[in-house]
């Protein structure tokens, strides 16, 4: 991940008002995740596995402060049960931000089940969802996605690809 | 040790602390044996999702005392919290496991505490949590409710209860998107903030 792209999103998590980021480590974020704790605005939380940072997110949320599940995609399935018992059970949303493994382009082998399971996964939360592929569409990405988010009281998830991870 | 004398115990040291609580028999029962807490009280059918929600919680209101009621069978479903708790070190979070060693609300199969060889406590302990413990009787759960109520670090009691539930008791109506609405409305009106707020005419 390019300095611009890590500096546009936390740019435009700052710009949501977002104080918390849960994340669980990955290689096309790698340079983003030092860059979060390293900001005093932010309280960066690691966590064992996303489901579990999904729940701590919905409970950041019922405090009034914003959050942020920054992760792999593959974090998608680890986190669809607390999502849906959160989102579908309650209305305590979660914003996701996630790098897209498996996108076309994709080089390793390992890396082809989240691209394949992402998107259907999203649809079948119903869960909507932006693909960005532009670096300077990235702040505008994440704008969007907490005005909606604090609309529907639901889920939304960012999907970053293309050159920004590359 | 019965869970709902642990809840009158708990219920009676507690005044303006926000509690998340797990799924199962302890929903009703702490609707009654907490009836001044009941705004203050998140009731979530969520398995794992608890202690979870309750550090999210502490996370965002440090200045206010968070209560976790978790359950054997919700911590096991995702030990790592416990590491996170260890890792993260909140100062204003207690959390209750109420260790009935089943899977109560379906009926009572075993949960993996049930063998007696495994010990939540001691998994807390071992991944960072100082202050983990085990009550069994009514007066050593009311002392660490005491300690760990005052207490700036995390503090856990598994309370080891029977998997009787009280069925005397009058029934929880509302469901999660209710429940939610009722505790967020208690947040903002005791933190005077905003959490869900007008929409916007545009």
């Amino acid at each position: 991940m390019k300095q611009g792209a890590v500096d546009a999103v936390i740019r435009g998590l700052k710009a949501a008002g977002v104080s918390v980021v849960c994340y669980l480590p990955d290689s096309l974020f790698k340079e983003l995740y030092p860059a979060l704790d390293a900001d005093p605005d932010i309280r960066t939380i690691p966590v064992t596995n996303e489901g579990e940072g999904a729940a701590i997110c919905g409970g950041v949320f019922l405090s009034g402060k914003r959050a942020a599940l920054v992760m792999e995609n593959s974090g998608l399935r680890a986190s669809i049960e607390p999502l849906a018992r959160m989102g579908l059970g309650a209305g305590i949303p979660v914003i996701m931000l996630m790098s897209y493994r498996g996108d076309l382009g994709e080089n390793n082998w390992w890396a082809i089940p989240h691209g394949i399971t992402m998107e259907p996964l999203l649809n079948a939360m119903r869960i909507p969802y932006r693909v960005v592929r532009k670096e300077d569409e990235i702040e505008t990405a994440i704008h969007d996605a907490y005005e909606w988010a604090y609309a529907a009281y639901y889920h939304v998830a960012i999907a970053l690809s293309g050159e920004i991870v590359r | 040790m019965n869970r709902f004398d642990c809840m009158e115990v708990l219920s009676a040291q507690l005044k303006d602390e926000l509690v998340i609580l797990s799924l199962g028999g302890s929903v009703d029962e702490w609707y009654n044996a907490a009836p001044h807490m009941r705004k203050a009280s998140l009731f979530q059918q969520q398995l794992g999702c608890v202690t979870p929600q309750a550090f999210g919680l502490a996370v965002g209101l440090p200045h206010r005392r968070i209560v976790s009621l978790d359950t054997d069978g919700g911590m096991l479903f995702n030990l790592g919290i416990l590491a996170t708790l260890g890792n993260e070190q909140p100062e204003n979070l207690f959390v209750v496991v109420w260790d009935n060693e089943c899977y109560q609300s379906i009926g009572g199969p075993p949960t993996h505490t049930a063998a007696q060889r495994v010990d939540i406590a001691a998994i807390a302990r071992g991944s960072g949590v100082k202050e983990a413990h085990v009550a069994t009787d009514l007066a050593t759960f009311e002392e660490h409710c005491r300690k760990g109520l005052a207490a700036r670090e995390p503090y856990i009691v598994v309370a080891k209860v029977t998997s009787t539930v009280r069925r005397d008791i009058r029934r929880k109506h509302s469901d999660g998107r209710e429940d939610k609405y009722i505790f967020v409305r208690h947040v903002e009106e005791t933190e005077n903030i905003v959490i869900m707020g007008p929409s916007e005419h545009n």
